[in-house]
């Protein structure tokens, strides 16, 4: 880790071990959301009272930048109601009836299974990259892109890499395979460490394979036995890195390509695949070596539930199972709810309503009571400078919250408000318990809008 | 309708434990060693100083607060800690009206003139200082000779070490080091103790209250200038030093004496007069270093530590423009 890493960021405790994953059984009622990615919305493929078989297609669409979805239970489709995202927006979903049978379609299989990473090399990537969009493979994070969008090369050149001297197109040759949670609490990868090792080496050779990626970077959070994934790391010539866990937000995407290959990846629009890096979940990848080693569809998804519930714990959990039912397996959670956030506290979006469906986009909640439930305050911003200390990213949010507070909008963008990435660091650290996230997300909106007039 | 609603906001969903409270609490935390020492070693007359100045911040900001019609902000401790800094820079046994007044001018013309905490652009501690060293220099300039507590002896005037500097810079000699460094030496209440101000400031930048660059940057400012000082000014140098180890003597001297470490770990970094940026910070500390000298050596004025924090917080909005740079902005041509 590099050194500015420690005088930067925050330091979150140091989270509790992660038992393995644990299965859900299926529920009564699933409800799958027809877009469970950024994207288009895709269109229904069955009627109210059609009978669905477990990994029929339910809805596809002709757009690139969309994911087919499968039933991920047996049985009636009931009705097409709207439901919510966790981002809070509606969106169409197919309700099904679970009639206990898990029965798999017949025609649910996307081609002969490879079961090992040489059967993967003589594959070629197009014929790969076309069995995961029929599988549907969304990257686990809200707005995520479904992963065959992920893996493409750009469509066009892009237009905020004109002026830097970077390459508009570089090829991959890098893949960085990352088990590490960028807020910790929430474990999804951390607890499938050691699990399913086959089907992760399959995956990772897979998405070397699409990617092109030469070099494949296997990043571990310290301090957890990752002995069985260094062998197969070992075996397959592939490299390990060691990434603290409670260095936030040095886990998430930017900063890991940043330490692990030295190579910056411009912010708000660039994404690692500029600088010629691809970037997975651990979680991901092994999804992808379940699609590729069954030939089926994947129905369900690692689903960890953190925070103030009885059994913290992560679950294997059929896709469209209410968020609701996951927490209630988790022993409940507590009397007085005050938040379900999606994704960790520090950069989780808090949900309104419990019964959001677990989706592709999704990799866990954290819960937590009213009372814990954090208060900001109205107080003036102090100058004491703890936030410029720990912005991992070396902005002034002090002046960018003032600014925004009081509508300087475009003085707070000349200010570089908008590489602001939203860790949230700044209002961990402030005294006077500011909203900084809230102002500087609000700026960036309003300095959006005044530019599309 | 659901009674068990949720609560949606922006993230992030947890928060330090930090708060305005407790950050100043742990600022007097800080402080309390030094002024422990002021207390053993001035006795009484050091406990009435600061005592009166606080309790004279106090009820001025209640005063402030009910001409303003906003609520009182004592809870904050923010004017405790402001009036316990001001009582460790007064002279121990200063006339009763002197700590009373400077409480209150520290309120009123240091804080809530500007807007209260935030709002303030130079040390609220320091113009009243500056206020009072200005308009009553002899009760300023008197103070005692420190004898340990307990004693019952009388108490005997005393000039301080920088203020026998002045006049003759042979003082240099006859110092001991060690007496000097542990505080026992005539100065104001809470910053004559070297060790115990090292002790609180260390504490404050292992906490990250305040930045480490400001205190670094005072102290190299001071040793080079100082050096400088040795050998360039006549008068030191026709004592004859010669080796490297005597001309260092008088950094330590410098280091050690009038109000360099209280300004270098408290007054300069206190939170909101202080710049926030990582260069900014820096040279912010190296400024109050070289003030601090050369007007110890060359100024008319006995020392600078305190000019030197209220120039360079005139300084703060120039220094908070040297940002660093930002990480992921694409830069045009680069």
């Amino acid at each position: 880790m590099k050194l500015a890493n420690l005088l930067k960021g925050i330091r979150l405790p140091r989270p509790p071990a992660a038992a393995p994953p644990v299965d859900l059984p299926a529920p009564e009622k699933v409800y799958l959301p027809l877009r469970q990615h950024r994207g288009a919305v895709a269109e229904a493929k069955v009627e109210p009272g059609e009978k669905v078989a477990l990994g029929q297609v339910v809805g596809a669409s002709e757009a690139f930048e969309s994911a087919t979805v499968q039933a991920t239970v047996s049985g009636v489709v009931e009705a097409i109601v709207d439901t919510v995202d966790p981002a809070g927006q509606k969106v169409p979903a197919v309700v099904i009836k679970n009639d206990g049978a898990d029965a798999w379609a017949e025609d649910s299989t996307l081609g002969e299974s490879l079961t090992d990473p040489a059967g993967v090399k003589g594959t070629r990537p197009s014929h790969l990259l076309r069995r995961l969009r029929e599988a549907g493979l969304v990257r686990a994070q809200v707005e995520g892109r479904p992963l065959h969008v992920d893996l493409s090369p750009p469509m066009a050149p892009q237009s905020y890499l004109y002026m830097t001297g970077i390459p508009v197109v570089r090829p991959v040759d890098t893949l960085i395979i990352s088990a590490v949670d960028a807020d910790p609490p929430v474990c999804p990868n951390r607890s499938c460490l050691g699990q399913s090792i086959e089907e992760l080496s399959v995956g990772v050779a897979a998405l070397a394979r699409i990617s092109g990626a030469k070099r494949v970077i296997l990043a571990l959070p310290s301090g957890s036995d990752t002995a069985s994934i260094a062998a197969m790391a070992g075996q397959y010539e592939w490299e390990v890195a060691s990434v603290s866990q409670t260095a936030y937000p040095f886990a998430t995407d930017n900063f890991l390509v940043q330490s692990l290959t030295g190579r910056e990846v411009s912010t708000p629009y660039g994404e690692p695949k500029d600088v010629g890096v691809a970037l997975q979940p651990m979680i991901s990848a092994m999804d992808v070596g379940k699609v590729l080693m069954s030939g089926r569809p994947v129905i369900d998804r690692i689903f960890s539930v953190a925070g103030e519930v009885k059994n913290p714990q992560t679950f294997r959990v059929r896709l469209g199972t209410p968020i609701s039912e996951v927490l209630a397996a988790a022993g409940g959670g507590p009397s007085r709810p005050g938040k379900i956030i999606v994704g960790g506290p520090m950069m989780g979006l808090a949900i309104f309503d419990p019964t959001t469906p677990v989706t592709r986009e999704t990799e866990g909640v954290f819960v937590q009571s009213a009372a814990k439930v954090v208060a900001y305050a109205d107080h003036p911003c102090i100058h004491c400078g703890r936030c410029v200390a720990a912005c991992p990213v070396n902005l002034i949010p002090s002046e960018l919250g003032k600014l925004c507070e009081f509508r300087m909008y475009e003085e707070a963008a000349d200010m570089d408000l908008m590489n602001c990435i939203e860790c949230g660091c700044c209002a961990y650290v402030c005294p006077a318990r500011r909203p900084m996230v809230h102002f500087l997300r609000h700026g960036k909106t309003e300095v959006l809008a005044g530019r599309m007039e | 309708m659901n009674e068990n609603l949720l609560t949606v906001s922006t993230s992030p969903h947890i928060l330090g434990r930090m708060s305005v409270r407790s950050m100043y609490l742990e600022y007097i935390i800080a402080l309390a060693p030094a002024l422990l020492v002021g207390f053993y070693y001035f006795g009484f007359p050091a406990l009435i100083t600061v005592l009166l100045t606080v309790a004279s911040a106090a009820v001025s900001d209640f005063v402030a607060s009910k001409i303003q019609k906003k609520p009182t902000t004592l809870g904050s401790l923010h004017i405790l800690c402001m009036g316990l800094m001001l009582g460790m820079i007064l002279p121990p046994g200063a006339p009763w009206w002197l700590p009373v007044i400077g409480g209150a001018l520290t309120v009123f013309l240091g804080i809530s003139i500007f807007g209260g905490i935030g709002a303030y652009p130079m040390n609220p501690v320091l113009v009243a200082w500056v206020a009072l060293a200005i308009s009553w220099p002899e009760a300023m300039n008197s103070f005692l000779e420190p004898q340990a507590l307990g004693s019952g002896e009388e108490w005997n005037e005393a000039e301080t070490l920088l203020m026998q500097l002045k006049g003759d810079v042979s003082t240099l000699e006859m110092v001991e080091m060690g007496v000097l460094w542990l505080g026992k030496v005539p100065g104001y209440i809470g910053s004559t103790s070297t060790w115990a101000l090292l002790a609180g400031g260390v504490y404050l930048i292992i906490r990250r209250i305040i930045p480490w660059q400001i205190p670094i940057g005072a102290l190299l400012g001071a040793i080079v200038m100082a050096l400088i000082a040795t050998y360039t000014d006549p008068r030191i140098l026709e004592l004859g030093y010669e080796e490297f180890a005597a001309n260092m003597n008088v950094v330590w001297f410098h280091l050690g004496a009038g109000g360099l470490m209280i300004a270098a770990f408290f007054l300069g970094p206190e939170p909101v007069s202080s710049p926030v940026t990582p260069w900014g910070t820096f040279l912010f500390g190296v400024g109050i270093g070289l003030m601090t000298i050369i007007v110890r050596t060359w100024g008319g004025l006995v020392d600078g530590a305190f000019y030197g924090v209220l120039l360079m917080n005139a300084a703060n909005p120039l220094l908070d423009r040297i940002r660093p740079r930002v990480i992921g902005k694409v830069v045009s041509g680069a």
